[in-house]
């Protein structure tokens, strides 16, 4: 087990470096510079600018000591949009906020996805089963872009009950939209995936075996299908938050809930490369950590499996 | 008039039953042809794709106004005046600076339909060649051929491709090969399974005896063989690269002005439904919707069809 934690990091590590190396240098490459406005600058200025950035270093030397800030001191550098914050104020400001909704997401649509697939694999060929395939056929076609704009519709515009946009420090109604339009997909995904596991497992000689004894229905669900069901489940968490981690900059735009993803899109359209970078680098490494949790606990849960 | 000696329905009857019985057993594929047809979400789909496809060639043809031109009269009362009517050419009445939404979403779906043929294509070209070359190889290549994928799925793709639209300038193009760059991992994973499975065979071996060199094997035996499960995941993989780009032209890093695609339009749209303008959020969203709705029934159609095992 240990060896495998050791393995797999060997992997992480390089992973996030090349992320790194490779946004780096297609920030370098790119045409047109972050001090690049209507107003032409005089070149002494631009120097001077390009200097205190440290822009005029050699590629490999401004890359050394970009990873370098990162690892020592977790220093992402200034802001070029946004002078007097650096990327970690940023960060700092930003990512309370779509973490908080962000993880609402995540337990929603776990915990609703999983209840609903169990459900209808349970009372197969009922109503419940046809209407839960039909949610997670229909959410499938209403990713979050979709399902934002019409649920502001519904629920602002036309019933006011909630707010359509901003934060207010996370108080409840403010969250509400955020949380359905972000899970309401993977929900749906979990839902399925639950389903047709749940089913295969109902299928399954133990299964028969503890009927044939006597279990009650509830107990057979709940102590001996459920594990085996949730372990493909399980090995999906890992592109749910990627999913979640990449729809929550919709989210963030669409709702100007101030999160990261607002931050995000800012920079990709003023070309504030060190913000753009920061939040990549911080979403890879986000990705790679959580994917590295699922694959521990999916070995710990699964005794078959062994590294 | 000549007497009917049989009714036509016994005639009928007649020439199918002595119509001559060609099969010795059926082939894999007209089984898989036979099972589609059957599927009726799969064949209705089929049927609304192909309706896209004329409106998207053919939309531009009944358009009154081209996607560029802005109607004068409409601007500044776009909210009481732009809605949908067929007496001033607006058939899905017009967005908020007065240019025809009808003429747009025609441009908009066309857009979202080629970016999303053209990604999947990308990817299965891509993706193929990578997977079966790993496959075929084997060994040290197919590991390291096969860790580079694993660490590329590890990093969140879109924030990758956002980068990249912003360095390398946002044009359609950029889009396409963005897209398709990262799309084509699933895609070689699924080719190099196959592969392992289809290299060991006879006839792969038989091409290995007469002194066939490998990229030849490769390219005339191992990838014919594949393509059949491959095409039927790009046309999955199809909707989510539609996504993909609607996603990112929600956020205005797509595709640039005067063109549009879906998700630009679905943006102009949802951020203009305050003002009770809600034809411009609802027709694009019921075109997005209804296209990928038919490409996954479609996608879903194919796979059951030539791979049943999986219902």
């Amino acid at each position: 087990m240990i060896y495998y934690i050791a393995r797999r990091l060997a992997v992480a590590v390089p992973t996030l470096l090349i992320l790194i190396i490779v946004s780096y240098v297609l920030m370098y490459a790119a045409p047109g510079g972050p001090f690049e406005t209507e107003r032409t600058l005089p070149p002494e200025v631009m120097a001077n600018l390009q200097h205190k950035y440290g822009l005029d270093q050699p590629l490999v030397v401004q890359i050394w000591r970009y990873v370098v800030s990162i690892v020592t001191e977790f220093d992402f550098g200034p802001s070029f949009q946004y002078t007097d914050q650096t990327v970690n104020d940023i960060i700092r400001q930003g990512f309370p906020v779509t973490l908080t909704y962000g993880a609402w997401s995540f337990l929603v649509a776990i915990l609703a996805g999983a209840s609903l697939g169990i459900a209808a694999a349970v009372c197969h060929n009922t109503i419940l089963d046809y209407l839960c395939v039909g949610i997670s056929v229909g959410a499938q076609v209403l990713p979050n872009f979709v399902l934002a704009p019409v649920l502001t519709l519904v629920f602002t515009l036309w019933l006011a009950w909630l707010p359509g946009g901003g934060w207010q420090g996370g108080h409840w109604p403010y969250v509400i939209l955020p949380v359905i339009a972000l899970s309401t997909s993977f929900m749906a995904s979990i839902a399925r995936m639950t389903r047709s596991s749940m089913l295969e497992a109902l299928n399954a000689d133990f299964i028969r075996t503890a009927r044939a004894k006597g279990l009650p229905m509830r107990r057979i669900v709940i102590r001996h299908a459920l594990k085996p069901t949730m372990l493909p489940v399980i090995s999906y968490l890992g592109p749910t938050f990627v999913g979640m981690i990449t729809g929550s900059v919709v989210i963030d735009v669409f709702f100007a809930t101030g999160g990261i993803g607002q931050f995000f899109v800012n920079s990709a359209l003023n070309r504030d490369y060190p913000v753009i970078m920061g939040i990549t680098i911080l979403a890879g490494a986000l990705t790679i950590a959580f994917n590295l949790v699922v694959d521990l606990l999916y070995a710990w849960l699964d005794p078959r499996i062994r590294y | 008039m000549s007497p009917l000696l049989f009714g036509r329905r016994t005639i009928r009857a007649l020439t199918t039953t002595r119509a001559p019985d060609t099969s010795g057993g059926r082939s894999l594929w007209q089984d898989a042809r036979g099972r589609f047809v059957r599927n009726r979400a799969a064949m209705a789909s089929l049927a609304i794709l192909c309706v896209l496809v004329l409106f998207v060639l053919f939309g531009d043809f009944l358009a009154a106004w081209s996607n560029e031109e802005i109607d004068w009269a409409m601007l500044g009362n776009v909210a009481e005046e732009g809605g949908p009517l067929f007496a001033n050419g607006h058939y899905f009445g017009v967005d908020e600076l007065g240019r025809d939404l009808y003429a747009r979403t025609v441009q908009g779906t066309g857009i979202s339909l080629m970016v999303g043929v053209l990604g999947a294509l990308v990817s299965m070209v891509v993706g193929t060649l990578y997977g079966a070359v790993a496959g075929y190889l084997g060994g040290a290549v197919d590991n390291v051929m096969m860790r580079i994928v694993d660490v590329l799925m590890a990093i969140p793709y879109m924030f990758v491709l956002i980068v990249f639209m912003v360095v390398f300038g946002r044009s359609i193009l950029m889009l396409f090969v963005g897209i398709g760059l990262i799309s084509w991992l699933d895609m070689a994973r699924i080719a190099r399974g196959q592969t392992l499975s289809i290299k060991n065979r006879d006839f792969v071996e038989a091409a290995v005896a007469i002194g066939v060199r490998p990229g030849r094997i490769i390219l005339r035996h191992i990838i014919p063989n594949l393509l059949g499960v491959v095409v039927v995941y790009a046309t999955l993989l199809v909707p989510s690269m539609i996504i993909y780009e609607s996603f990112i032209s929600f956020l205005g890093l797509g595709v640039q002005e005067p063109d549009t695609s879906l998700g630009a339009l679905i943006r102009d749209g949802a951020s203009q439904m305050q003002y009770g303008t809600l034809w411009q959020l609802l027709f694009p969203l019921s075109f997005f919707v209804t296209t990928l709705f038919a490409f996954f029934f479609v996608g879903d159609g194919l796979r059951d069809a030539v791979d049943p095992r999986d219902r």
